[in-house]
């Protein structure tokens, strides 16, 4: 019975494709016009779609979302007199760094600092400038960097400042021929350090590790090298920039390891839960408050944690434009949706002398709300087919700007799907309103009219 | 009245599509115009360089460690300056359309409380170099261009040349020369005073809302120190070719700092135009983006008003061809059409600037916006009232052209 059922469905449902496709065939260029304004809709709702999904993603999926940050007013006196402590502040002098770190309170915590360094092989044939992190702590497991050959740096290897150090497998390629450079010498600094584990190529899919340092990038950059913080201070190897310094210091310098008088490291905990993140979060007030007690940091610290999206957010990470012209996309697919509704409703209006003999003839209204909404249907996956090129062409326009996320710009096999469902939604959606309102019309009325 | 308001209220469906769409539309061109205008301001003020075309900028060179000693980078300007077909050379922390580094503060003129966000370019023979149009008092003499500061230069007293739009909004009562400017809002701030006065020279924090203080600049002489990114501008002689002029700036450059410069990063030889164009790109590109959606919201508005008012008076033939039996002219049918889509897309308009009112409220509290000025309101309304006015004159004549005798035919 129930197959009975659904065959007669199907063929009633062909029958009304078969109908729509008559109907689209007459006056076509209005079927045209609705088509074109619908995919134009679609088109640039799922292109600012796309660039908002790329960026607003967690950066890290599975680890960001456990990741705070620590900020405090760590100012002490000798640092410059900013008058005031209005935006949170992430960087940390060293010992504040090592001591948070090294107490070990979260499941795991690091603290780091991007840098930009000349790396070579031990004869100095091959060299490459190259982004990384000087970090103290876990970085590479807490990170979820995926190791290639050998291990990060053990505890005990960090608490001995042992040159040691993890490259990724692009670089050591680039400096060895090969990918497994375990054991193997690299030149940095005035030092040499050894290479204990290859990592996979990483980056976090947009910036949020010390962002103050990476000011523009809204992608995250790809991390080539991980040292050991110390170690690599006592072979000159400082940040990309010292950070904030004391007073007499420049206002800016440039991968200088003269840093004791800077705050430059940033501190990070993976924790699990709000309880432990409350905790946390009171572990470090103590902390900061301590040491606004003892007289070294000059004002009430105002210690807190942030997540990553917080963090990114108050950084101003994602620029505006993107929320902005995804909500600018969003109200003109609107706006398309009343006009082809609209149209549509017109449509439909005009044809009541059809609907009228198909009621006489036995239709009851729910086959004709059907029959026009598969009508709409048809007419919304149609527009999102044609939505397809123009979305394409929207990305490549997106990509062509001189924009800091125009990398983002790529259409994904996900964002297909979302463009069909989103094209027969709206088809639907544009539907409901002519489709009921051709049914509502009293019969007696309907063929008045006719 | 009557006659026109009842049958939009017995039918309502039509109306009421019409109704919402412009308002959607006039909500989105309010804001997406608001935005246009924003993005268009850094593109048409004027940026107060003179001959552009003659102007290059080094840039971008960055020391490595500890920043060069003034003495040094005055070494290099000397030696800029005798490149042949260079007119002068100055030594700055920063640059107009300079991406990178930027001194940028709160002033205050001495003695109250009004204050503005202004850029400060600290450098020496700037006014020259740039060939900024001095319009009141002097340039700065060569005592002022050879203080050495020993920190950047930002929190020394001297003299200052501001631009006239900053001089008159910290000193509304006019006569800018020999007033003083706190650099800071703290009681020991430095003190400049006002030696000279420019016509414009444009700020080079380029935020996305920056009408008002897009001119608030100001000049400190001399070379800041311990400043790691130090900025050349060399002005070729008219006869000179300025091409030839940046490759000798190059070339020099990278003689005298190559070797103590930072790895990776590449410094910049480009001529002014270059750089104005670099730095204005994403305006630009917003500008052509928000334009082209004014343009197609515009677009699919008359396109959704005239399919449905086209239906709606095709729905109405019969009564229009009663009132024309009933003796009404053909023009007071198209009036009536016309005064009825006035009606509808008047209420749609209120709606709409409500609608983009609220918007931009909700879009000041979450983004870097500032307020939709109101005048926005009423070029929206008339904006959309000529839209609907086009959208229903075919329609509108279509109607005219019924003939009486339609009302003769049976239902």
């Amino acid at each position: 019975m129930d197959g009975f059922v659904s065959e007669a469905l199907k063929i009633v449902f062909a029958y009304y494709l078969n109908l729509a496709w008559r109907r689209c065939r007459q006056g076509w260029p209005m079927v045209l016009l609705l088509t074109l304004t619908m995919a134009i809709g679609i088109a640039s709702c799922m292109t600012a779609l796309t660039i908002f999904n790329a960026l607003s993603g967690e950066p890290l999926p599975g680890i960001s979302p456990h990741l705070q940050v620590v900020t405090m007013d760590a100012r002490e006196a000798g640092d410059k007199d900013q008058s005031s402590y209005d935006v949170p502040q992430s960087w940390l002098g060293l010992a504040d760094a090592t001591a948070l770190v090294d107490a070990g309170r979260a499941r795991q915590q690091v603290a780091l600092a991007q840098a930009y360094v000349l790396l070579g092989n031990p004869d100095g044939k091959q060299s490459e400038q190259t982004l990384g992190l000087l970090a103290h702590g876990p970085v590479v497991p807490m990170f979820g960097v995926p190791m290639r050959y050998g291990r990060p740096w053990t505890a005990s290897e960090q608490a001995g400042h042992a040159p040691v150090v993890v490259i990724d497998t692009g670089l050591a390629r680039k400096l060895f021929g090969t990918e497994n450079a375990v054991g193997r010498s690299v030149a940095m600094g005035n030092g040499s350090f050894r290479v204990v584990g290859i990592s996979e190529p990483w980056k976090p899919r947009t910036q949020f590790l010390d962002v103050k340092r990476n000011q523009g990038n809204v992608l995250g950059q790809p991390e080539q090298f991980f040292v050991p913080a110390q170690a690599a201070l006592a072979a000159g190897v400082g940040p990309l920039t010292a950070g904030a310094c004391g007073k007499d210091e420049a206002v800016v310098s440039f991968q200088s390891a003269e840093v004791s008088q800077c705050r430059w490291l940033e501190v990070w905990a993976a924790v699990d839960g709000p309880a432990e993140l409350e905790n946390h979060r009171r572990f470090v007030a103590g902390y900061a408050d301590a040491q606004h007690d003892s007289g070294r940091f000059m004002h009430p610290p105002q210690a807190a944690l942030y997540g990553v999206r917080e963090w990114m957010v108050a950084n101003r990470v994602v620029p505006d434009d993107v929320a902005l012209n995804l909500g600018l996309a969003g109200a003109f697919l609107l706006l398309c949706l009343v006009n082809v509704a609209g149209l549509l409703a017109a449509r439909f209006l005009r044809r009541q002398a059809d609907v009228a003999i198909r009621r006489a003839l036995g239709a009851s209204r729910r086959h004709v709300f059907a029959q026009h909404l598969v009508e709409t249907g048809l007419l919304g996956l149609a527009g999102g087919v044609l939505a397809l090129p123009l979305t394409w062409l929207g990305l490549w326009v997106v990509r062509k700007q001189p924009v800091a996320y125009a990398d983002a710009a790529h259409f994904s096999v996900g964002a297909f799907a979302m463009l069909l469902l989103l094209s027969l939604l709206v088809g639907l959606l544009v539907g409901v309103l002519p489709a009921w309102r051709v049914c509502r019309q009293p019969l007696a009325m309907q063929i008045k009219l006719a | 009245m009557r006659h026109l308001i009842q049958p939009l209220l017995r039918h309502r469906l039509m109306p009421i599509l019409v109704l919402l769409q412009v308002a959607l539309a006039c909500a989105i061109a309010c804001n997406a115009l608001f935005l246009l205008q924003q993005r268009l301001v850094p593109i048409l003020a004027p940026d107060g360089i003179g001959q552009p075309e003659k102007l290059v900028m080094a840039w971008n060179i960055a020391s490595r460690g500890e920043p060069w000693s003034s003495v040094r980078l005055r070494e290099v300007q000397r030696a800029l300056r005798s490149i042949p077909g260079v007119e002068s050379v100055a030594l700055a922390g920063s640059l107009p359309m300079e991406p990178n580094a930027q001194m940028n503060g709160e002033v205050f003129a001495e003695g109250s409380r009004t204050s503005a966000d202004a850029a400060v370019y600290i450098g020496n023979h700037l006014r020259r170099t740039l060939d900024l149009k001095l319009v009141a008092g002097r340039d700065f003499d060569d005592a002022e261009d050879a203080i050495d500061y020993a920190g950047v230069g930002i929190n020394d007293s001297g003299s200052t040349i501001i631009t006239h739009a900053l001089a008159d909004r910290l000193f509304p009562d006019g006569d800018a020369l020999g007033k003083v400017i706190r650099i800071g809002d703290e009681p020991d701030a430095a003190r400049r005073t006002v030696v000279g006065v420019v016509e414009h020279l444009m700020r080079n924090k380029l935020e996305q809302d920056n009408r008002a203080n897009i001119d608030y600049s100001m000049l400190f002489p001399g070379v800041p120190g311990q400043w790691p990114m130090p900025a050349f501008a060399v002005r070729a002689q008219p006869v000179a070719d300025a091409g030839t002029v940046r490759a000798a700036v190059e070339a020099t450059i990278k003689r005298e700092l190559g070797n103590e410069m930072i790895e990776g990063f590449q410094p910049s030889y480009q001529m002014y135009a270059d750089m104005r164009a670099d730095m204005l790109a994403r305006s630009t590109a917003a500008v052509w983006l928000l334009s082209g959606v004014s343009l197609v919201v515009l677009i699919v508005a008359l396109v959704g008003i005239m399919g449905l008012t086209g239906y709606w008076v095709q729905q109405r033939t019969r009564q229009i061809g009663i009132r024309r039996a009933l003796g009404a002219r053909r023009v007071d049918i198209l009036r009536s059409v016309q005064v009825e889509n006035l009606l509808v897309v008047g209420a749609g308009i209120v709606l709409g600037m409500a609608l983009a009112w609220a918007i931009n409220l909700w879009l000041m509290r979450h983004y870097e916006l500032s307020r939709l000025p109101l005048a926005y309101l009423p070029l929206g309304a008339v904006l959309m009232l000529v839209l609907g006015q086009l959208a229903v004159l075919l329609p509108a004549r279509r109607a005219a052209a019924v003939p009486p005798v339609v009302a003769t035919r049976a239902a």
